[in-house]
């Protein structure tokens, strides 16, 4: 049998994540082929909806990459992004869904050594971990069993 | 310097009572206009009304134990452009909470508006109230006032006098029922048969109020907040084990049609153009079949969890538990319990209550640098 190979969705933000991807690639530093890199203009101009949409969609992981805080060519977009994953791990883990899928991290356009190891950390951890929960959507509904929580009687007499 | 009183009115009717203290906020300017529920459809439900004549007051009723929508956003529609009108707003506590989150997120204004804030007994599913209202005997006064009566004597003796129909489950886990932040509060707990109010001792001459304790209110109060908070951690609990998976997460949302009825009902969904009801997530036919082609079979329509992981991550923060989500859900999916409990972990992790001050901002809208 073949090894699993985890699918892996990267949102890159244009000035620091995206061009560390850039440097890996002149540098010829070698990483696993696992990812299909977004190019973003800043790791704040994503909405969780995004992520959300590969993980239910197949995606075994989701890589967020933007420039170390301090550094966003946009002020701050880095901070908005990471208050929004914090939030969007918290839900994740709420509803029965592994968070350690989803990676936010800080590349710099000179990091391509660092961009390249990253990658094939993740690889390596989603490996580990096997194919993510959602990878065939069609058989999570048939899995359902319909819902019946307490305290939800006034909404049955209807 | 806030003071507790009771208005002086006929013993007994506290909707005449209530009627009477808020048509005097009219003739004596505390305010130009009132937003308050009025009874219609002969008491068999409430709709929010604006009024300028306190004449018009005769069917008000502020204390009616059914909540058809969230008035936050009405209020946010009256308040957003900074208008000159002084706005009195009569709102439940779960409201005034939204309107709180709203005025965070620059969608609605607190400049001109004196926040009426009532003491809330719970409501009921808008059906239920009417077939309650049908099944009574007498006018549509004494009806509502017999509603009310019969709630006020279950909190008092929850065990010997139940309800003749269950609660709104938003309602049976709500654990905060009196108002915060409110500028005048027309109190229902403690007291017999009477109502008190709670404002600002200059207003007390003005609006013939006599200052006065309400016996037994702190008690009354702990006492339902002590049951209510223990059903709230039964029903969240549940959820929670529930949850462990997807695949449990999935089940509370089987039924879910993609009618977004809850997402336009919640008074504090706050985009303006939400991206499920444009061609976002929309495509062209040809990408279902290619969909499908990998995965054999799909469900239509499609984006059921992504549609609700989404208004998740987006509101649980800022949810207040008022649950017109559920009360709009066609399938009745549990989505108050969805939303109070993934609400009540994360707001708890982020260290936020929404509604709870205004100074607090939502963890979403800032930064700190200082976190990393």
């Amino acid at each position: 049998m073949t090894e699993f190979e985890p699918k892996i969705v990267a949102f890159l933000c244009n000035w620091c994540a995206y061009r560390g991807a850039d440097l890996a690639g002149t540098s010829r530093f070698h990483y696993p082929p696992n990812l299909r890199v977004i190019r973003l203009m800043c790791s704040g101009s994503i909405d969780v909806v995004y992520v959300l949409k590969a993980l239910l969609d197949g995606a075994d992981g989701v890589l967020i990459g933007g420039c170390h805080p301090g550094n966003c060519h946009y002020q701050n977009g880095n901070y908005k992004a990471m208050r929004r994953v914090q939030v969007l791990k918290n839900v994740l883990r709420q509803v029965g869904i592994d968070e350690d899928r989803v990676w936010l991290r800080w590349i710099d356009a000179s990091e391509g050594k660092l961009f390249s190891e990253t990658v094939a950390q993740m690889v390596a951890e989603l490996r580990a971990k096997g194919p993510g929960s959602m990878r065939t959507s069609w058989q999570l509904w048939q899995e359902t069993a319909g819902c019946q929580l307490s305290g939800t009687e006034a909404r049955s007499s209807k | 310097m806030k003071v507790e009183a009771v208005p002086k009115a006929e013993e007994g009717n506290i909707l005449e009572a209530s009627r009477d203290f808020l048509g005097k906020l009219l003739r004596e300017g505390v305010v130009d206009y009132l937003l308050v529920p009025m009874e219609i459809s002969h008491g068999r439900t409430v709709v929010q009304t604006l009024v300028k004549e306190p004449a018009h007051l005769d069917k008000a009723n502020p204390f009616s134990p059914v909540m058809p929508i969230s008035s936050a956003a009405i209020v946010s529609q009256l308040t957003i452009d900074k208008p000159e009108e002084r706005l009195g707003a009569v709102l439940k506590p779960c409201e005034i909470r939204a309107l709180i989150e709203l005025v965070k997120l620059g969608q609605a204004r607190l400049e001109n508006l004196v926040i009426i804030g009532v003491d809330c007994l719970g409501t009921y599913e808008v059906e239920d109230y009417a077939r309650l209202i049908d099944e009574m005997k007498g006018t549509a006064e004494e009806k509502g006032m017999q509603v009310l009566a019969d709630m006020r004597q279950h909190i008092a003796e929850p065990d010997t006098k139940p309800l003749p129909v269950p609660l709104r489950s938003a309602c049976k886990m709500c654990n905060s029922f009196t108002p915060v932040l409110a500028d005048i509060t027309l109190g229902l707990f403690g007291g017999e048969n009477v109502i008190s109010v709670n404002l600002e001792s200059e207003l007390v001459e003005k609006l013939g109020v006599e200052v006065k304790e309400t016996a037994d209110r702190q008690k009354s109060i702990t006492q339902l907040v002590d049951s209510r908070t223990q059903t709230r951690e039964q029903v969240f609990a549940e959820f929670r084990e529930k949850t462990k998976t997807i695949v449990g997460f999935a089940d509370c949302l089987d039924t879910c049609i993609r009618c977004y009825a809850c997402s336009a009902a919640c008074p504090i969904c706050y985009c303006r153009v939400c991206f499920f009801r444009t061609d976002t997530f929309e495509p062209e036919s040809g990408r279902y079949y290619r969909w499908v082609d990998q995965e054999g079979a799909l469900r239509m329509p499609t984006e059921i969890l992504l549609y609700h992981l989404t208004r998740l991550n987006h509101v649980a923060l800022s949810c207040c538990g008022c649950g017109v989500c559920e009360s709009a859900c066609p399938r009745g999916l549990p989505l108050t319990t969805i939303f109070q409990a993934v609400g009540d972990g994360l707001q708890k992790a982020l260290n936020y209550v929404p509604g709870r001050s205004l100074e607090e901002e939502i963890p979403l809208a800032t930064f700190k640098e200082t976190e990393v």
